[in-house]
């Protein structure tokens, strides 16, 4: 049986950053792998070891259990974004290749799809990397490996697409840091990857909420903590979702299609 | 029924107005181009800078739009078929755009994946490109450590790697000694010779005097006049020789050539008597 054209496009598209990845791989494992470890260190065994306990939607947890579920969101935020917006940014005026590829059958379109289903493959696993450290040390069961790759490859695309919006409007690269210091630090420091956001006021947690990586917070903790599912995160997640990947693919395609 | 079209590029009445910013009305950069270039045959598109060269090329591999107008590679209507027509289109861009992430011989096979070639075939036609673009000796080493003119030459070959029935040039000797212009000249006969249809955009009118079969004079998004060099140097200087100050003092009388009817075309004479 024939791979659709469309379908081969995007398959030769995920397959040049693959190849990239692996003949960089310690570039890679270090840039990708060890940020989060480092995070889950840090907050992990050092802050878990002085807070100890917190309670968060009436559920009685470690500390240590609580923040790393929470590194597993931020690695999905960072790593998405980041390769969205940094990566993507050299590949597309640098490198020029998302122009040197859209020239030849495979189209623009299938570049940025890639592009988004490449950046959101590689956070995926680095999120899943962090899991795994948790399940090893007991703080997660070890289903919910399998449970997380959905969502955080949906929430990759999202943090991805919104990374590639920021490349699609960035005049240098300079540019990309009013996202990165305006959007996602605070998301970063806001939206209960280190405390509940129950802690933070009234006002405030309204204010969380709109942004996206609250809602994948909530969804991870129920899927490795067993917090009670907090339903609207799931349609927040999916309006972002389909408003982000539109938003970045129209910005490269104004940016790029004269 | 694309078996009806002999031309491998059919451009049709080409318009390409960009879109308006601020306000303001898009740049009309090409202004209803029409020529089609047949197997073999290598068309030159002769411009100053700005006269649409680049632009034109952008909307024959269909990556931008035309604001109306047609354009057929292989018989495959680029805007409408864009994987079918651009499988048979090599395009070899002005900037470069070489993957900077892959060595020499890796980039070529992966760019021929995008064309959905066989590995084993790919791999073949790599080896084949590099060798004959005197590249082989660098086919393990990264992109960067090339000159610019083994990049361009690279760039070049990448284009020729699906073996396409097209190949477009946008001013591909830029920036080469004159040995290894001579060279890729020779490699541009031998493709031709194998029935492959190139558009050649350059403002070296020597390469364009020397390599193209016709001419096409682009100004201002228009097609001034087309024809083989030597009939536009027949049809627009009427003089056996013009002369020309080239230093102080120092008068070159010489036989008209191709940047003589450029220069008359585009209204500019500057320096340039007796035309």
């Amino acid at each position: 049986m024939r791979i659709p054209d469309s379908m081969w496009g995007l398959w030769c598209v995920w397959l040049r950053y693959f190849m990239v990845f692996i003949k960089s791989l310690p570039y890679y494992l270090a840039t990708t792998f060890l940020e989060p470890i480092f995070y889950l260190l840090s907050f992990g065994l050092g802050v878990g070891s002085l807070v100890g306990g917190i309670t968060t939607q009436g559920v009685h947890l470690s500390y240590r259990s609580f923040i790393f579920s929470g590194i597993i969101a931020q690695t999905v935020l960072f790593q998405g974004f980041y390769e969205g917006a940094f990566g993507a940014f050299v590949r597309m005026y640098y490198q020029k290749i998302f122009q040197a590829i859209s020239i030849t059958p495979v189209t623009l379109s299938e570049v940025l799809w890639g592009e988004l289903l490449w950046d959101a493959s590689k956070a995926t696993v680095a999120a899943e990397v962090v899991a795994l450290i948790g399940v090893v040390t007991g703080d997660f069961p070890a289903h919910s490996l399998l449970s997380l790759v959905p969502l955080c490859f949906l929430s990759s695309v999202l943090f991805s697409a919104m990374g590639l919006t920021a490349a699609g409007y960035a005049r240098n690269i300079d540019e990309l840091s009013y996202p990165q210091y305006l959007l996602v630090f605070p998301m970063f420091l806001f939206c209960g990857v280190f405390y509940p956001i129950e802690s933070l006021p009234a006002i405030l947690q309204k204010i969380a909420w709109f942004f996206p990586l609250t809602s994948v917070n909530a969804l991870v903790r129920s899927l490795t903590l067993g917090l009670p599912l907090q339903v609207q995160a799931i349609p927040l997640l999916f309006i972002w979702l389909v408003l982000l990947v539109y938003v970045a693919r129209r910005s490269m395609f104004r940016r790029l299609v004269k | 029924m694309p078996t009806l079209d002999p031309a491998p590029l059919r451009v049709v009445q080409l318009t390409k107005r960009y879109r308006p910013r601020h306000g303001a009305e898009g740049i009309l950069a090409v202004d209803h181009i029409a020529f089609d270039v047949a197997p073999g045959e290598c068309f030159g598109l002769l411009g100053p800078n700005g006269a649409g060269k680049s632009t034109t090329i952008q909307c024959i591999s269909g990556f931008y739009p035309a604001s109306s107008g047609e354009v057929f590679v292989g018989g495959r209507n680029v805007y409408t078929h864009p994987k079918q027509a651009r499988q048979v289109l090599g395009v070899c861009s002005q900037d470069e755009t070489l993957d900077s992430d892959f060595n020499v011989y890796d980039q070529l096979v992966r760019h021929a994946s995008y064309f959905r070639i066989p590995a084993a075939k790919a791999r073949h036609r790599a080896q084949d490109l590099l060798v004959r673009f005197g590249l082989w000796e660098k086919a393990m080493e990264p992109v960067d450590n090339l000159s610019g003119g083994m990049k361009r030459r690279l760039q070049v070959a990448r284009a020729l790697i699906s073996d396409p029935k097209v190949l477009v040039l946008d001013e591909p000797t830029t920036g080469l000694d004159p040995d290894v212009r001579r060279m890729l000249w020779e490699v541009l006969g031998e493709v031709r010779s194998q029935g492959t249809a190139i558009l050649l955009c350059t403002h070296y009118m020597e390469e364009a005097e020397r390599l193209c079969d016709r001419v096409a004079i682009l100004f201002e998004g228009k097609i001034l006049d087309v024809d083989s060099p030597e009939k536009l140097i027949a049809k627009h200087i009427s003089r056996e020789s013009v002369e020309e100050e080239v230093r102080p003092g120092v008068v070159w009388k010489r036989r008209p050539n191709l940047e003589d009817v450029y220069l008359k075309l585009t209204g500019s004479r500057l320096g340039v008597e007796g035309l």
